[in-house]
């Protein structure tokens, strides 16, 4: 977790060229997919699509920044990938595309749909009795979607217990429609539910080792308590940062306390 | 052209925030999304404005309750959410239901254009023509925008509002409601070639018909602001002057605009030659600008005026 503000600053790059992004949501979520990467899925950059990886989809597709640049730092992509987000020849866009970019299982950017996505990937691979773990990451915004519950419902009674949801719990969308009793709710649905802090190394991977990954069992939800913006005071929690760009007061600000 | 500041969804959303200061019956709901006229309304008709959460099925669904109570009822979000994702409840709660409900849609066509296809509206206006009993219109200036709103609440139906994203130029002048009675506006005159088009289309449709006209053709625009249902009788009457006509949209060729004015004509007995041009049978991830993904479907003017002229030159 070393290089964490290394790589929040090239998302604050990449967004300031693209003039596009979600940088909070990016932030709130980079814990997270990088210490999957680095300590947690079994991938193969040179092989992206290896029959014995880990699945990793991210739900929340407007996140993809933190994805695309622990990504480029594990191979996946190069640098002229990243400095191109967003700009004709590139192949990063705003959200992730699996038809284009190494790494990325499945298309997202519409709310609700990734871990449907994943759940017929984690059965699949049950009916193929194949190993292979899924780790899917959803927003709690997201939560708000009626799919999300159906698929938690269609997972819990096929027994997906090779299925894990991380949910992204920064609480800005319980701004405008709060859902506060969220571990309640994913219990209700017949999940193993732990709540962890999102931004703690240790307490992620210590989490994960308490799932079972194992083909027939309970499916399980981490529920990460996250800060929408983490890493930059002036970010954190604003809900109109959300999709803002900024300005180069702003970018120098951004990259100032992230020095 | 004078260029308006104001997003067609702060315009659109303002009207109806200042009609629900006079009419308690108005309530609105909206999806996750942030737009400044959003929070005015928020914050001053707290009653009237229903966040609904990222959920646009329930959203549609809870809009027909309201309906069937009596209230003018409004719900909003990103075009290809609140149309394709909410396609049978706006079909069971809405059409069929006939209730006076206006569907707002932001970000028509490839408005959102580095979001990549989750966020593109290009088949939008096939799916929601489909239904039985539904207005569209797709404004195409501050003018229109304004008029539509004020439509809406003065004579509550079922309509789609599809609204761009971007801020666009000024097509008509204030208390121009010409579009309005018949559906649609001949915005520039000709009789060789009837170029037909909506919403931010219209914009290119200006940029191709001037250069059109100085290379000789005489070209004329005309904004089909309401795409369903199109008077029929009306567009005799325009196209009757014109040799052949031209569609232009920014969506698939399959059941869009092109295809409305085909079966009008068809069904008018108008007999012209038609050329309809659209997005390609493809969706497309590339980055690079709303500009940029135009030149590579075709829809950039100097593609467009090949084309047309390529056409003409088959019809002569």
């Amino acid at each position: 977790m070393r290089h964490n503000n290394d790589l929040r600053r090239t998302i604050v790059e990449m967004v300031y060229r693209g003039r596009d992004g979600h940088i909070p949501s990016a932030f709130s979520i980079l814990d997270i997919v990088q210490v999957l990467y680095e300590r947690v899925l079994r991938v193969d950059p040179r092989s992206p699509n290896w029959p014995h990886r880990d699945y990793f989809i991210l739900s929340k597709g407007h996140g993809c920044l933190a994805l695309y640049v622990v990504l480029e730092r594990l191979g996946f992509l190069s640098r002229e990938d990243l400095d191109r987000f967003c700009r004709s020849g590139g192949i990063l866009g705003e959200h992730p595309d699996c038809t284009q970019v190494p790494g990325v299982e499945a298309s997202t950017g519409s709310l609700g749909h990734g871990f449907p996505f994943a759940v017929g990937i984690a059965y699949g691979l049950r009916l193929r009795q194949m190993p292979n773990r899924v780790i899917v990451l959803v927003g709690d915004g997201e939560c708000h979607e009626g799919t999300i519950w159906e698929a938690a419902h269609v997972a819990a009674n096929l027994r997906l217990g090779n299925l894990c949801v991380i949910v992204d719990w920064n609480g800005s969308a319980a701004q405008l429609l709060p859902q506060d009793d969220l571990p309640l709710k994913w219990n209700a649905f017949g999940w193993s539910t732990r709540v962890i802090d999102g931004h703690s190394q240790a307490d992620i991977v210590a989490a994960l080792q308490h799932v079972s990954f194992q083909g027939i069992g309970t499916p399980s939800v981490l529920l990460a308590k996250t800060i929408k913006g983490k890493g930059v005071p002036f970010l954190e929690g604003h809900g109109h940062w959300h999709h803002r760009i900024p300005d180069e007061r702003e970018y120098q600000a951004i990259m100032e306390a992230l020095a | 052209m004078s260029v308006t500041h104001e997003l067609p969804r702060d315009v659109f959303i303002d009207c109806v925030h200042q009609a629900a200061q006079r009419d308690k019956n108005i309530y609105f709901l909206s999806a996750d999304l942030g737009a400044k006229a959003l929070d005015r309304f928020r914050a001053e008709r707290n009653g009237q404005f229903i966040h609904a959460g990222i959920c646009e099925q329930n959203m549609i669904d809870v809009a027909a309750g309201l309906a069937l109570e009596g209230k003018i009822v409004y719900v909003y979000a990103m075009a290809p959410f609140v149309t394709l994702r909410c396609y049978e409840q706006i079909k069971v709660a809405l059409a069929s239901m006939a209730l006076p409900v206006t569907i707002i849609g932001v970000g028509v066509g490839y408005s959102y254009d580095d979001a990549g296809p989750t966020h593109y509206a290009t088949e939008d206006l096939s799916c929601m023509r489909a239904l039985g009993g539904i207005e569209i219109v797709t404004p195409c200036d501050t003018q229109s925008v304004t008029i539509t709103a004020h439509v809406t609440y003065t004579q509550p139906a079922l309509r789609y509002v599809r609204l761009d994203r971007v801020f666009l130029p000024s097509v008509y002048l204030p208390n121009d409601t010409r579009f309005l009675a018949d559906g649609m506006a001949e915005i520039e005159h000709g009789d060789q070639v009837c170029l037909i088009t909506t919403g931010y289309m219209v914009h290119r449709a200006l940029e191709v018909s001037k250069v059109l006209q100085g290379a000789g053709y005489r070209i004329g625009v005309v904004d089909l602001y309401r795409i369903k249902p199109i008077d029929v009788s009306v567009l005799r009457r325009v196209v009757e002057r014109y040799e052949c006509i031209v569609t232009l949209e920014e969506h698939f060729l399959s059941g869009g605009l092109g295809s409305a004015v085909l079966e009008a004509c068809a069904d008018a007995g108008i007999s012209r030659s038609i050329l309809r041009l659209g997005i390609p049978d493809q969706y497309r991830f590339e980055n690079g600008g709303r500009d940029y993904l135009h030149r590579l479907v075709g829809l950039d003017v100097p593609s467009l005026t090949a084309r047309i002229a390529e056409f003409l030159s088959r019809t002569e």
